[in-house]
């Protein structure tokens, strides 16, 4: 492993390059998890939810504050954007839930599905880059595995109220959200910018700072995958929502 | 709200090809989307933890019925080798714990599933759940078979010289265990030549004559039935008799590709057998890979977990390797029998095939 990682030149203007895009993407992510938590505490009634979002809109901020203050250090020129191709469809279809104060989709679009992406991909990146940007990703990857496990209880709960109905509304909330992600994921080059990328997409970049984005989208849907497992829905159904997902 | 009907068995398996892989992945996918690519869907695959993919109904002659549960491992097909051992060991063991979350009393590993793990269910907790290769089963339908086809030849089983590649193998050392009493002659073969060696130095008593050999080319040509129970795309077979019995019972089944039929050389895929009650599948993605010329048709690896639980006969039957005894696969051949789980009807990869005596013997 170790010999392995020698190999990529960090500090390469390349690298440096792609760790921009890296850090950009991440810090945007950050952001939009913060605006949701933030939407969803406007949106709620019961005053324990109300407060509990606060406290996740709050802790979304320190990542992407942790992610600023790094990138900074770096020397890395950041591009923040929450209205770009694919992270402003992600926000519109959240704000459309939380508008209704549908809290179960709320919780179900953020707090799994952009979880799920958030987590591996970090886990991913914090692996390949041995520095300390690495273990900053890995320690952000496991508090937000909290926010995962935390809302899985919930949801399961919700599930056996009524399997049904929450398998039709999570199929629902799925397509509109997932479709996205996994678009936002395909393995080619994007063709119309990402909004966020400063350059040419980052994509085919990757390897240079010893990632790609093939095994990166394979984890990221593993852990998806994972989550609707430990959340009780019937692998039949799963795999029928993953098969159908864009390539 | 639908109610869940609790599980019998789980039957663990995997893709041993892309192709498979695509049909049923296009087969889940809706109409409005595109079918992929063989391409398209490597990238993702065997990134899928494994999972349940469809639920199973079977229903035995006495009326009974089970309920079952497929785990797709989500193994690339192109890693079924030594080399990704480990990774597969991690797929299987995850696969089981699937299994086990369903509270299924016995679950059968198909294919190379119970190859990854040796037969060696040490590292399992079977307290709750029994595990089975199905091995025993899937002898009994080889056998079977290549008795039923020498019977339609007017031949007797004790004339006949039976080759056995893969002999040293789980299937192949019940298989030859079983027909040592049996026939003329046994020719045994396998690559490692030391252990087979052992291995047929047990048989030097029996009745039947014994020859082993590495180089298959030597002992084809004596052979009047061949058993291929070896995991191996790339197996020969030339200079055979004409009227030879072929029981390709091995992956990938694909000796009647590179066989001449029709001289009188029969060639059938081994180890298949039928749920005569019905057998049903939920959702049913049967027409995207089942590619068996009747409906109801399994490996008999698979029917071993359906028969175990058709009796409440929850136990690790078969397990291990070498293990298999001659009582147990007239034992479970019985019981399979008894609840119309039966020899499937012959057939090879262009469908079901009828046996015919050769002009000379007829009338
Ligand atoms: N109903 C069915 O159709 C079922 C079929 N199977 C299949 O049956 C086969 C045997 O299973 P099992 O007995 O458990 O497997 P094992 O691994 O126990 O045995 C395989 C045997 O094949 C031999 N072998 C492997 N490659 C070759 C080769 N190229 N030429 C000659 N011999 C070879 C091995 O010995 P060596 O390494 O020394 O060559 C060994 O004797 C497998 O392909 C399995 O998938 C299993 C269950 C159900
Ligand atoms: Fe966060
Ligand atoms: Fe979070």
């Amino acid at each position: 492993m170790g010999m392995e990682k020698l190999s990529y030149d960090l500090k390469s203007e390349e690298a440096l390059s792609v760790l921009t895009d890296v850090f950009s993407q991440a810090i945007t992510g950050e952001l939009i998890g913060m605006s949701n938590f933030a939407s969803m505490a406007g949106a709620i009634d019961d005053p324990h939810e109300k407060m509990e979002a606060v406290e996740h809109a709050d802790s979304e901020r320190q990542h992407a504050e942790g992610f600023m203050a790094h990138a900074e250090k770096l020397g890395l020129k950041v591009k923040v954007n929450l209205e770009g191709e694919y992270w402003g469809r992600v926000r519109n279809i959240f704000l459309s839930y939380a508008a209704k104060k549908d809290f179960i989709a709320c919780l179900a679009i953020q707090e799994v599905m952009l979880e799920a992406f958030a987590v591996s991909m970090y886990t991913d990146v914090g692996k390949a880059l041995d520095n300390e940007a690495g273990k900053m990703f890995l320690s952000i990857a496991e508090e937000e595995k909290e926010h995962m496990e935390h809302s899985t209880e919930f949801l399961r709960d919700e599930l056996h109220k009524d399997k049904d109905k929450f398998l039709k509304k999570f199929e629902q909330l799925h397509n509109d959200c997932m479709t996205i992600l996994a678009e936002f994921s395909l393995t080619s080059d994007c063709t119309d910018s990402c909004g966020v990328c400063h350059g040419n997409c980052m994509k085919s970049s990757l390897p240079i700072v010893g990632l790609d984005v093939g095994s990166m989208r394979g984890n990221a849907l593993s852990l998806y995958a994972r989550a609707l497992d430990h959340i009780g829905i019937p692998g039949e159904q799963s795999i029928k929502w993953i098969a159908n997902l864009p390539v | 709200m639908e109610n869940e009907a609790h599980i019998d068995f789980a039957v663990i398996g995997h893709q041993d090809n892309w192709p498979s892989v695509q049909s049923i992945i296009n087969g889940m996918r809706s109409g409005e989307n595109e079918p992929l690519t063989v391409a398209q869907i490597k990238g993702t695959f065997s990134y899928i933890p494994p999972r349940s993919i469809f639920k199973m109904t079977a229903k035995s002659k006495t009326g009974k019925t089970v309920n079952g549960v497929y785990i797709e491992t989500f193994i690339d097909p192109d890693e079924l080798t030594p080399h990704f051992l480990r990774k597969n060991i991690n797929k299987v063991n995850e696969a089981i714990s699937v299994a086990l979350k369903h509270k299924s009393k016995i679950i059968a590993l198909g294919g190379f599933t119970s190859i990854v793990l040796e037969g060696n269910l040490s590292q399992f907790d079977t307290s709750s759940s029994k595990i089975t290769t199905g091995n025993t089963l899937t002898s009994a339908y080889i056998l079977k078979g290549v008795t039923d086809a020498i019977l339609k030849l007017n031949k007797r089983l004790q004339d006949c010289n039976v080759l056995i590649i893969g002999a040293t193998g789980d299937i192949g050392s019940a298989c030859t265990h079983y027909l040592s009493s049996k026939v003329k002659g046994l020719l045994l073969n396998a690559r490692n030549g030391r252990k087979l060696e052992a291995f047929a130095q047990q048989f030097t008593d029996t009745s039947a004559e014994i020859k082993w050999n590495t180089r298959l080319e030597e002992l084809i040509p004596m052979a009047d039935i061949i058993i291929c129970v070896a995991s191996s795309a790339s197996i020969e077979i030339k200079d055979y008799k004409k009227q030879v019995v072929i029981c390709d019972a091995g992956y990938p089944k694909n000796l009647d590709t590179k066989i001449e039929e029709g001289n009188g050389t029969f060639v059938f895929h081994g180890g298949m057998g039928t749920v005569n009650y019905g057998y049903d599948f939920k959702p049913d993605y049967r027409e995207h890979f089942y590619n068996y010329p009747r409906p109801h048709i399994a490996h008999g690896c698979i029917l071993e977990a359906v028969v175990l639980a058709f009796e409440g006969k929850y136990e690790n039957f078969s397990s291990g390797k070498g293990n298999i005894k001659t009582e147990s696969i007239d034992k479970i051949h019985e019981l399979s029998v008894k609840h119309g789980v039966e020899l499937a009807p012959f057939y090879n990869s262009k469908g079901l095939c009828e046996i015919s005596l050769p002009k000379s013997s007829k009338g």
